[in-house]
């Protein structure tokens, strides 16, 4: 994506888009149209390169044609996850700043209040004139060094972070996502991940679909999808979808497995994938192609994934790198591991972000002489294969959703009857993972739970809310005030939750 | 029969259900998920409970997911199903 006649150039290669659901479907002239009609819109209200474009939903034919629209004349779009709260999504519009912001008919109308004023807010779905296709193909669009994309994933700091991605960077993803597996197994991808995800909108969906294959996209995470996978694989004769393994370990259960042979491959990642799962889902697809994948929103997302030939499932087997260099390092300092040996997982890649938005130190801190921590433990084996072996930081994976602890505090801190506060992972059968909360409280009663479930409510999307809670007396810090999260975890294991639903109900 | 199903199905709901949403409002036939009772991935977690506790197989018979949305929907499931 170089300038205006090279983004006309992609727009002739995309592929065609399509809504299982409901059965809509826009072939590529089609796109093409939508996508003009769009950028004059975004021309008339005054885009100019370098503004910024919340999308306040996904997972939908619009969304893809507003994206290529803001691209077209040289502007940032931003994806957002459309539960945000009214607090979480300012905090978010103070650092993007967007000059529009996209809503669709199922966004809640209060998000207007939540941006800054001489936010031009625009409907997708509304009806727009034919498009002069002359008058919206800029000389000034897009250049391969320009911001392209925002996505943003929880801070450890507390702190969203904006990833933000250029068109060089997205460009060498999917360059090398092309070299390394080819186009074929891609020709007709069906998407069940968020669109504002990094795994879902950049590999799942626009790294095939932006090479002229055809895409499916469905709303997120719909369990009445999952039940009827294996029939929407035949029906569509899918030939790929990508995953998370909280998804698979409901959908071999409860979903027929597909009965058309068209399924050539299925990726898996943003979470551990177990060795007795991956099985089970080779035996489900029908495919030995099921690759364990591995990247982050920084790195464009699939970075390395078992596409090398033969191998066996296990537990952490990632495998070659995809268009990057996988170094494992000793922590503390650059040098490199042995072969075997455990160390620090780093990542060299023209795919790289550029950086996160605002944040300055932080991406100093990420990016060093070119490599971007991962945060991940792991090894190399003799092959140069990655095997995973756990995280340095904590994060709480919840089915692939990254939260992170310092937020969930965060979000509970300010509410008045909370004395002190620690997030933390917790076992979960459906999601692997799930957020706990210990609590002390200045007064341990039923009202100040209430209260403070109702302040966290204000605060945090509902995907990010603690499952489970305790009371404690004070929570256990060392002595420079730091707190142990796997410690206050292994205090809480031995001891039931609070009784939640009886509390929030007043009985 | 269907009233100790119901007890049963209802103290498994309890322990999926969103704790600030309270289980006696909602009606047999209202939606769970719509009710705001259980969000959509816990209908999921249902599907492993009537597996569980009452053997039924969804990838033999084939289940439409409008079956599992509503109280009513899940007894008649059970009813119809269970081994």
């Amino acid at each position: 994506m170089r300038n205006g006649h090279e983004e006309a150039r992609v727009l002739l290669t995309v592929g065609e888009l399509s809504e299982p659901l409901t059965g809509r479907h826009w072939d590529a002239p089609v796109v093409t149209r939508e996508v003009s009609a769009r950028a004059a819109r975004y021309r008339r209200g005054g885009l100019r390169p370098g503004d910024r474009v919340f999308l306040h939903f996904g997972n939908r034919l619009e969304f893809f044609a507003e994206l290529l629209a803001i691209w077209r004349l040289g502007g940032v779009a931003v994806p957002v996850d459309g539960a945000l709260t009214r607090v979480e999504l300012e905090r978010l519009a103070e650092t993007v700043a967007p000059r529009f912001s996209v809503v669709d008919d199922a966004t809640d109308g209060a998000i207007a209040r939540a941006l800054p004023p001489g936010t031009t807010v625009l409907d997708a779905t509304e009806s727009l004139p034919p498009p002069d296709l002359h008058a919206v193909l800029p000389e000034d669009g897009a250049r391969p060094a320009c911001d392209a994309l925002v996505l943003f994933t929880s801070g450890s700091s507390g702190v969203p972070k904006g990833v933000v991605h250029t068109h060089a960077s997205l460009a060498a993803r999917w360059s090398a996502l092309r070299r390394e597996l080819g186009l074929a197994a891609y020709a007709r991808t069906l998407c069940l991940l968020p669109t504002h995800f990094g795994h879902g909108l950049i590999c799942n969906s626009l790294f095939p679909w932006l090479a002229g294959q055809d895409l499916f996209i469905t709303p997120p995470f719909r369990p009445d999808l999952l039940l009827r996978l294996g029939a929407i694989i035949d029906e569509h004769r899918i030939s790929f979808l990508s995953s998370v393994p909280a998804m698979w370990r409901l959908a071999i259960r409860v979903a027929r497995p597909p009965r058309g042979g068209t399924l050539r491959r299925v990726h898996c990642g943003s979470a551990p994938l177990p060795a007795t799962l991956w099985e089970s889902v080779r035996e489900w697809s029908g495919t030995p192609e099921v690759f364990n994948t591995y990247g982050l929103t920084e790195t464009g997302s699939w970075v390395a994934g078992t596409s090398g030939g033969e191998f066996t499932p296990a537990d952490g087997l990632i495998g070659p790198p995809w268009g990057a260099i996988l170094h494992v390092q000793r922590p503390g300092d650059a040098i490199p591991c042995a072969a075997g040996e455990i160390g620090q997982v780093w990542i060299e890649s023209p795919a790289l972000m550029r950086g996160y938005l605002g944040q300055d130190d932080l991406t100093r801190q990420a990016i060093q002489g070119g490599r971007f921590a991962t945060g991940d433990l792991g090894l190399l084996d003799a092959r140069g294969w990655l095997h995973l072996r756990g995280r340095e930081r904590d994060e709480i994976n919840k089915g692939g959703l990254k939260i992170s602890p310092a937020e969930v505090d965060a979000a509970a801190e300010g509410c008045r009857r909370v004395a002190d506060v620690c997030a933390f992972a917790v076992d979960d059968p459906l999601y692997g993972q799930n957020v706990g909360l210990a609590v002390a409280l200045t007064e341990p009663d039923d009202a100040a739970v209430r209260e403070l479930y109702g302040w966290i409510r204000e605060r945090l999307a509902e995907g990010k809310l603690p499952a489970r809670w305790w009371l404690v007396d004070a929570i256990p810090r060392s002595e420079r005030g730091k707190v142990s999260r796997e410690a206050v975890r292994e205090a809480c294991a031995g001891r039931p939750p609070l009784d939640l639903t009886r509390i929030l109900q007043g009985r | 029969m269907r009233q100790r199903h119901r007890e049963r199905v209802l103290g498994f709901l309890r322990t999926i259900q969103k704790p600030d949403r309270p289980l006696d409002t909602v009606a047999e036939t209202d939606s769970l998920v719509e009710s705001g009772l259980i969000d959509s991935l816990a209908l999921l977690e249902i599907v492993a409970f009537l597996e569980e506790q009452y053997r039924i197989d969804f990838a033999a018979i084939g289940l439409e997911p409008e079956q599992l949305t509503s109280m009513s929907g899940i007894l008649d499931l059970i009813e119809r199903e269970a081994r």
